[in-house]
């Protein structure tokens, strides 16, 4: 660098225009405008001798007309009329400051398709020079010259020119707190327009500046976002004034909001992080989340602004941010947290697709999960679980069908098969059952073959088997929602004679097949659930609606008599029963010839026996009409029904083979009891006495205790405790195999066997069976605790029905 | 007509309340501003001083010391020359602060940032922590150590004399070293001419 300071008559010359200068200035007693070179003869004549002139146009004319014709002059032009600016900045005089910027503004737009490299920085040293100084309507005149600058496409971005000092700057003014309300309001719009062109001027393209580091988007999201929430504020106050303003004038919230979208916008995959963690931090810091109507509003912003194929990493991002906060902060700002998921999630649905789904139900599920492991059992803590439900809801609701299919899957593979004492294991069973309620009730079914596949039915038909009351009813829930494809549940609530506008369709081939093939496993499971002595009245009331509702659905000439054999064995169940209370009989009488009269609906050459069923109960047995009572007068029930009172199986087949209608290869087999659960029944009674000792044959499709019932007998097996637990310890995939083995036998005989040798072959078993049965209730009795057997056995508190997160293969890459 | 040789970044920080704005203020306008606004965010200030013949110029960011803000003044500290710590000597919980904001600076500042502890308001009569507290705080955290009275104007403009004092004693001894060690975020290398090979990873110089 030179080291001489040269001297002009007319003003200092600064060490860097030394170069420039030197070769001209030659003369020391040169006067001004003799010697000085042409361009700065023309900068110098752009001034007037009075700044309230403005800048002499015809002046400004001839410079840019010589500095388009001398390209190669331009620099100079620039590091000339910077220093210029310079000058009156620190001499304060405002005036020429202004008509300055302006004649910069004009070279920079007239010379745009030139080399702009070097003049650009002597602009660019200028707009810093304005933003330094502490006068206000500098810094604005700085972000106004800024703003067009940062219009202009540069055919050759420089890329040594870093833009650290205007974020630092701008986002300071965003902040400003002048106590002059209207130079406050005025700098902070500047700050946000700077912050706006500086993204402009950087974003396409990295080289220049990579606007996306972190230290540049500390500044900048935060500053737009007190913006955005501050306008929000006063927004409100200035809508009671009813004070309008000017039309051009936007005000600096909707500034604010807009570069934000630009922003976002611009935003691929690996920068949606840098913008939304700072987004988060900010929301924590201002205390934010609760309310949350900032924050909505906010993701909104971001969720539609965002390019659609990377909306599901700001899902992602937030939800780890739930996660953060886990366990450090209070229910109610992890609710609000989660609702903001919740409203924005819909937006992300319809672009979510291959992993991302099930990562984010996934993520949601944990979050479930990890809310019902801790300690916390307020309200507060409730309302975040539901919310996240209703996010997974919300999120649903707009993925295609075959994708909600796997989610119901994957949820239930979560499930814990099997409620203990522990507490936060039966409040996840019943938070997942409630998430695969929500999940149900956005599907809508088609075929009841794919929505229920047997991965998923199996754990569902186990889980109506659970000790608890409050599960059974959730999974008779999630069937309604699944099986009504018609709209009929509201019609078929409670048990009821009244019958009106029942959405019916012809049943299809596939409907057939899927009662032919899943029939009597779903029905077998419901007559199990009736007879859960622990049974509520709404259990009993959706049991109903279960049953009705595939009536409505599947009742037809093929499947007629698995229908008429399963409302046979209701009744048969009230009569035979001997776990039941008097209340629960009357209850399955009433299901029965509600579920009979609905049967007579759709096929009405019934309706007239089934009038004169009711015609009979309501003379001689009233209390077994509709609705269910949970008290009733009557003792015991089961005694003194008269014969009309009941339904009866000859009279029916009577009248169906009139019509032509003949019961198929088993004549009238009643449906039997295979419980699928059969290992846990057996374990509630080994938890409380030693059965060790105790070895004896069951077939896996009859535990019930009145074992007096025939029914077709298949499985032997030798039944101890060792073997159960050998069985438990099975890994499941091989039990369900081994199961459905077994079932798959039993079908098969049930289907095919003539009926006189499942008669005979369950005779053989059944004295040895009922022998069995009551030793080990003898024995059990001994202990006293018949009631509630199997809640001190903590073997096997986390029997899962899958463990591991399966991803199904269709998301596999 | 203005210019220098040196840039340098300064950031203060501390709790709300002790100063920090009127201290800026104080050194870069000369005056002590009566009942300001509390800082929100950051606010900027520049000011060239003249150490041994030589301009500099330090560029002064003031920081706001509301919790609430700490995202956004934390963004500010990464590329900071050096950090005004400060406290007010009548005030002991700002003094008590003071391990917090170390574990601030040390988390997100450049580890080799100048820091400096300063206690303002000593014209103050109820002062709380005395001199030699200070000084030792400063000494077992290897801080230089001063106070200051913004209202008083004591020690305000030596305070950032000899920061920049310092600040350049340390540019001239990194200035041999021959290979550039780019830092993101670093320099303002707006004001260089030609990207230089001599840059430093503290400060820049204006060739
Ligand atoms: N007595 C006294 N008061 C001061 C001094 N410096 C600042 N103050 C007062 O302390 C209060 C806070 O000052 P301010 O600069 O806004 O603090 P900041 O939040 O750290 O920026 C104001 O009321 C000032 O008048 C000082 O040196 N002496
Ligand atoms: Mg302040």
């Amino acid at each position: 660098m030179a080291t001489i300071v040269k001297k002009c008559c007319c003003f200092e010359v600064p060490e860097d225009l030394v170069e420039s200068v030197i070769f001209k200035c030659t003369s020391p007693d040169c006067c001004c405008g003799c010697c000085a070179p042409r361009y700065k003869r023309l900068v110098d004549s752009v001034f007037p001798r009075n700044p309230q002139d403005g800048l002499v146009k015809s002046n400004m004319e001839k410079l840019t007309f010589y500095v388009l014709s001398s390209p190669e002059k331009l620099d100079r032009v620039g590091e000339y009329l910077y220093q210029k600016v310079s000058r009156d900045i620190y001499r304060k005089r405002n005036g020429f400051t202004v008509i300055g910027v302006e004649c910069m503004d004009q070279l920079l737009q007239a010379c745009h398709s030139q080399t702009l490299n070097l003049f650009v920085e002597s602009f660019l040293k200028m707009v810093q020079k304005l933003l330094e100084s502490p006068d206000p309507n500098l810094q604005i005149l700085a972000t106004k010259s800024f703003v067009k600058f940062a219009n202009i496409e540069e055919d050759t971005p420089s890329y040594h020119r870093r833009y650290d000092f205007f974020v630092s700057k701008f986002a300071s003014m965003c902040h400003n707190n002048s106590s002059n309300d209207e130079f406050r309001n005025e700098i902070r719009k500047a700050g946000i327009q700077g912050l706006k062109s500086v993204v402009r001027k950087t974003v396409s393209d990295e080289l220049v500046e990579n606007i996306w580091e972190t230290s540049h988007m500390e500044k900048i999201i935060p500053s737009l976002l007190f913006n955005m929430e501050h306008g929000r504020k006063t927004l409100v106050k200035d809508e009671n004034d009813g004070v309008t303003e000017a039309q051009d004038e936007i005000d600096a919230p909707k500034l604010a909001e807009n570069c934000m979208r630009d922003l976002v916008n611009k935003a691929t995959f690996g920068h949606v992080r840098s913008i939304v963690k700072p987004v988060l931090h900010h929301f924590d810091a201002f205390e934010l989340w609760v309310p949350n109507d900032f924050a909505v509003h906010t993701f909104r912003v971001i969720m539609f602004s965002i390019q659609s194929q990377y909306s599901y990493a700001v899902i992602e991002t937030l939800m780890n941010h739930l996660e953060q906060h886990t366990h450090s902060s209070n229910a109610k700002i992890r609710t609000s947290m989660a609702d903001v998921l919740a409203k924005i999630i819909d937006i992300a649905a319809g672009e979510s697709v291959g992993p991302s789904v099930l990562e984010i139900v996934n993520a949601i599920v944990q979050h479930i999960q990890v809310s019902t492991k801790l300690d916390r059992v307020d309200g507060d803590e409730k309302s975040y679980r539901e919310t996240l439900i209703s996010a997974l809801g919300e999120y649903v609701t707009h993925l295609p069908d075959y994708q909600k299919i796997e989610i119901m899957k994957f949820i239930m593979q979560k499930v814990p098969s099997r409620s203990d004492n522990c507490q936060s294991h039966r409040l996840l069973q019943n938070m997942l059952l409630k998430s695969l309620l929500m999940v149900g009730s956005k599907y809508r079914t088609t075929y009841l073959s794919t929505t229920f596949p047997i991965a998923f039915l199996q754990p569902l038909l186990t889980l109506s088997q659970d000790d608890d009351p409050e599960v059974r009813l959730l999974v008779q829930n999630i069937l309604h929602t699944l099986i009504d494809r018609r709209q009929n549940r509201e019609k078929l609530f409670t048990p009821t004679l009244k019958l009106e506008n029942i959405n019916r369709e012809p049943s299809t081939r596939t409907d057939i097949l899927f009662v032919k093939k899943n029939g009597a496993e779903i029905f077998s499971n419901m007559i199990a659930s009736l007879e859960k002595n622990n049974n509520e009245l709404r259990n009993m009331n959706a049991i109903y609606t279960t049953v009705a509702l595939f009536t409505v659905e599947l009742f037809c000439e093929d499947t007629l008599f698995d229908f008429v054999r399963l409302v046979l064995s209701f009744q048969d169940l009230a009569i035979t029963s001997t776990v039941l209370s008097p209340a629960q009989k009357i209850h399955l009488h009433v299901i029965a010839l509600c579920l009979f009269v609905l049967i007579a609906y759709c096929l009405p050459v019934l309706k007239e026996y089934s009038d004169k069923v009711i015609k009979a109960r309501r003379d001689q047995a009233i209390h077994l009409m509709p609705p269910l009572k949970t008290r009733y007068e009557v003792y015991e029930p089961s005694q003194n029904i008269p014969d009309a009172a009941l339904l009866s199986q000859d009279a029916i087949y009577t009248l169906l083979k009139q019509e032509g209608f003949e019961p198929t290869t088993v004549k009238s087999a009643a449906y039997t009891f295979p419980r699928h659960s059969w290992v846990d029944a057996h374990m509630q009674s080994s938890s409380t006495t030693d059965l060790n000792s105790i070895s004896l044959e069951v077939d896996s499709g009859s535990s019930t205790p009145d074992g007096t019932k025939q029914k077709p007998n298949q499985t032997d097996m030798e039944l101890t405790v060792e073997s159960l637990k050998k069985i438990l310890n099975e890994p499941s995939e091989n039990r369900k195999a081994v199961e459905s083995e077994k079932r798959k036998n039993l079908n098969e005989s049930f289907k095919t066997a003539a009926f006189e040798d499942l008669v005979s072959k369950a005779a053989a078993k059944g004295g040895n069976l009922q022998n069995k049965l009551s030793e080990i209730f003898s024995k059990v009795a001994v202990s006293g605790t018949v009631e509630s057997p199997s809640r001190t056995n903590n073997n096997h508190t986390s029997n899962h029905v899958g463990n591991k997160v399966r991803f199904p293969n269709i998301y596999e890459l | 007509m203005e210019d220098y040789r040196f840039l340098f970044k300064v950031v203060l920080v501390g709790n709300a309340g002790v100063g920090k704005t009127c201290l800026v203020r104080r050194f870069t306008q000369g005056l002590f501003p009566p009942g300001q606004g509390a800082t929100i965010g950051v606010d900027f200030m520049i000011k060239t001083v003249d150490i041994n013949g030589e301009k500099v110029k330090l560029q002064i960011w003031d920081t706001a010391g509301q919790e609430r803000f700490r995202s956004i003044t934390q963004s500010y500290y990464r590329s900071a020359h050096a950090l005004i710590l400060v406290y007010d000597v009548s005030s002991q919980p700002s003094f008590d602060c003071l391990p917090d904001w170390l574990r601030e600076i040390e988390e997100y500042a450049n580890a080799k940032v100048l820091r400096v502890l300063v206690g303002n308001k000593t014209d103050r009569e109820d002062r709380e922590i005395p001199t030699y507290v200070g000084e030792d705080f400063a000494q077992r955290n290897n801080m230089y150590f001063m106070e200051t009275s913004a209202k008083e104007a004591d020690n305000v403009e030596k305070l950032f004399m000899e920061i920049a004092h310092a600040l350049i004693e340390q540019a001239k001894a990194r200035e041999p070293v021959p290979e550039y060690k780019g830092n993101p975020g670093q320099s303002v290398t707006l004001n260089h001419r030609t990207p230089s090979t001599t840059s430093e990873s503290c400060c820049s110089r204006l060739l």
